[in-house]
């Protein structure tokens, strides 16, 4: 047993500047034990968090987004193991340290920014408390240079009043102010990674809008590294530089943002994009009705053979049912896991 | 928080009057229709009328409406209530005070109630904490079982069986390896020694302990295993906190709430094993009095007692109630 001290503290944050990869996570694989054997849940996925730039994991509900950035942090329920890959922290495979060690790159170098704040903080200590529990614990800062800290933290999440609200408890927030708590609690430590595990799924439209800007410039004043893993790709194309698309498990699609709205390379992608309610383009959906994808995701387990989406995929043929499209370059800086991916950039371009 | 404390102090007084009423209006019952109690007095010996009517006099059981089989005697609880305000709690049928009698018999009460709730809260926190801790595996599953063969010996079939099968042959054992009057032989006295409450207390104090334990194991454990799988112990991990931090501070803080009911509840449970165990045990205790008193018909004496054992058992669950809103802020702004 390693003694928990400062010095398992890995050292000050080297400086971080726009480009340098923080996180890489490669050929991933996690599994959760269950009644029917081991079920995957993830399954070879890789990505990658430089510096100032921000990547949306976007998928269904199920789809593994939020149980890859779990593996991350090391954070797995019982049920649940990593069978396969690695995820680097600047060279450091965290996957491969022992949980204490794991544990100690938590919060300081790869944080996380939880989706319902109200049950992710804890009900019976101070905002205050929790914003710099871990700063007192791990670096043994003074009652009042915490409560200094704290007030700063609040401070910079914009919560009004940080004085004062700092002796509150979280149940005496709104929903939007709460997710701004959680939000300061994960930068407490300055991290260079910051997982936000669908921030603003709980809150308002008009909230939402608020704290999704308020991460962004966090993350652009401070040339963080952010993951943001959420189902809506509404909020992916105000604040993401990167997107990864999942679907069962695995990445389908990865591309710069602005390449995956103008022509996705994905029928998955292209069918999600389609189901985002535009008031532009109202006029053109016939009957007025939203598109949806048809189907619903496979469960875990049950993932059909060949490509996995192929059951809800209106350019399914033959192939499809029985090979497994690889997630390919189609064009620079873009790939695709879909055996028609050029098809399909082609027939946008054209 | 004052409000609130206000309030519940207001609320415990009106159980403890409403308790009090309680059991005046049962012992009336029982005089009504059993007979007059101060024949207990007398003993085997037939009093004549005006030794009878002086006894009457004497213990407040003059009053007509006892004679009134139904009649509530309503003059005779005020006129208690106004004595008991002035601190007089009467005397017992030999005519010793009955402050006197719990000034002596509450000290080893406490002795007792001392080690009992030392021995539950500890065994029930280490290992239900441990348990919780170590879910679904060997451990945990030998504690749960373990508290499950204690619930099944309820705490006077405990005592019976070490007073009668275990206290003696320990107790010779411990007088021959060292010494009569040495500290192991009194240990396993099988009955109280008033020179030596404290080795002569133990025993017993441990055996109620042990039974108060049982369930109480079983509820942190509970409580705890809820709190392991709350979202804000994953937050307090993803914060980088070791583990020990997370299960103090996370984990056993949030338990607490239940954890403390059941301190309440479990604090009641002992007062009662402490009447059943003192009576057993020859403790000269609260407990011990009042099994006396009940068998003798000294209603002055049960009256005084229960009295203070209610008053005991409210400010207790006021305690308890005050607990609840310092340990969860959600209670104390609601």
């Amino acid at each position: 047993m390693i003694p928990v001290t400062e010095t398992l503290i890995p050292p000050a944050d080297a400086e971080r500047s726009a480009g340098d990869v923080l996180l890489e996570v490669e050929d991933l694989a996690v599994e959760f034990r269950s009644d029917d054997g081991a079920v995957r849940a993830v399954d070879g996925l890789s990505y990658r968090v430089e510096a100032g730039r921000t990547l949306a994991l976007v998928g269904e509900s199920g789809c593994g987004k939020s149980v890859s950035s779990l593996a991350v942090m090391g954070l797995l329920p019982p049920t649940a193991r990593v069978v396969r890959g690695t995820a680097r922290y600047r060279g450091t495979d965290l996957l491969a340290l022992s949980p204490t060690r794991h544990r100690a790159h938590c919060g300081t170098h790869v944080a996380m920014v939880f989706q319902d704040a109200l049950a992710a903080l804890n009900p019976v200590h101070t905002v205050g408390y929790q914003l710099t529990e871990s700063l007192r614990s791990r670096t043994g800062t003074s009652r009042r240079e915490a409560r200094r800290r704290a007030v700063e933290l609040l401070d910079l999440v914009k919560v009004p009043n940080a004085a004062q609200r700092v002796d509150e408890y979280p149940h005496q927030f709104s929903g939007g102010m709460r997710q701004r708590v959680m939000i300061a609690s994960a930068l407490a430590l300055d991290p260079d990674v910051l997982i936000a595990d669908e921030p603003t799924t709980a809150l308002d439209v008009t909230v939402q809008a608020q704290v999704l800007r308020l991460l962004a410039e966090i993350q652009a004043e401070r040339q963080m590294g952010l993951v943001l893993i959420t189902h809506d790709l509404g909020v992916v194309a105000g604040v993401a530089d990167d997107v990864t698309v999942m679907y069962a498990g695995r990445a389908v699609e990865h591309a710069p943002v602005r390449d995956l709205y103008a022509a996705p390379a994905h029928p998955y992608t292209r069918a999600l994009l389609r189901s985002v309610p535009r008031l532009d383009s109202g006029a053109e959906v016939a009957g007025g009705r939203l598109p949806v994808v048809p189907g619903r995701p496979p469960a875990p387990g049950r993932v059909p053979s060949g490509c996995s989406f192929h059951p809800r995929c209106d350019m399914a043929q033959d192939l499809c049912r029985t090979v497994e499209p690889p997630l390919d370059d189609v064009a620079p800086g873009r790939s695709s896991a879909c055996h028609f991916a050029a098809e399909l950039l082609g027939g946008a371009r054209a | 928080m004052g409000r609130y404390i206000l309030r519940r102090s207001l609320l415990g007084v009106a159980t403890l009057l409403l308790v009090m009423f309680v059991l005046h209006l049962l012992t009336t019952f029982a005089i009504q229709l059993n007979g007059n109690p101060a024949l207990a007095f007398f003993g085997d010996k037939v009093p004549t009328e005006s030794q009878l009517a002086a006894v009457e006099t004497r213990f407040g059981l003059d009053d007509p409406c006892y004679d009134q089989t139904g009649n509530p005697c309503l003059g005779p609880f005020v006129e208690r209530l106004g004595q008991y305000a002035q601190g007089d709690f009467g005397t017992n049928l030999r005519g010793r005070e009955v402050t006197d009698i719990v000034a002596t018999a509450a000290p080893n009460t406490l002795k007792l109630f001392l080690v009992v709730t030392i021995v539950w809260f500890v065994l029930g926190m280490g290992l239900g904490t441990a348990a919780a801790r170590r879910r679904d595996r060997s451990a945990d599953h030998g504690i749960r079982l373990t508290s499950v063969l204690i619930d099944a010996f309820p705490i006077f079939v405990l005592l019976l069986v070490y007073r009668y099968v275990f206290a003696v042959p320990l107790n010779g054992w411990a007088e021959d390896t060292f010494g009569a009057g040495s500290l192991p032989a009194l240990w396993f006295r099988p009955s109280f020694d008033d020179d030596h409450p404290w080795a002569t207390l133990l025993v017993p104090g441990i055996l109620l302990g042990l039974a108060g334990s049982a369930a109480f194991i079983r509820l942190v454990r509970a409580s705890q295993l809820e709190s392991y799988a709350g979202d804000h112990v994953r937050t307090a991990r993803s914060r980088g906190l070791n583990e020990r931090h997370v299960v103090t501070h996370h984990v056993i803080r949030n338990s607490a709430v239940p954890v403390v009911t059941a301190v309440g509840l479990t604090f009641t449970e002992a007062l009662a094993g402490a009447v059943v165990t003192e009576g057993m045990m020859n403790i000269y205790g609260m407990g011990g009095v009042l099994w006396e008193a009940v068998r003798a018909a000294d209603v002055a004496l049960i009256l005084g007692i229960v009295t203070i054992l209610a008053a005991v058992t409210v400010v207790v669950m006021l305690v308890v109630d005050i607990a609840y809103a310092a340990l969860d802020p959600r209670i104390r702004y609601a």
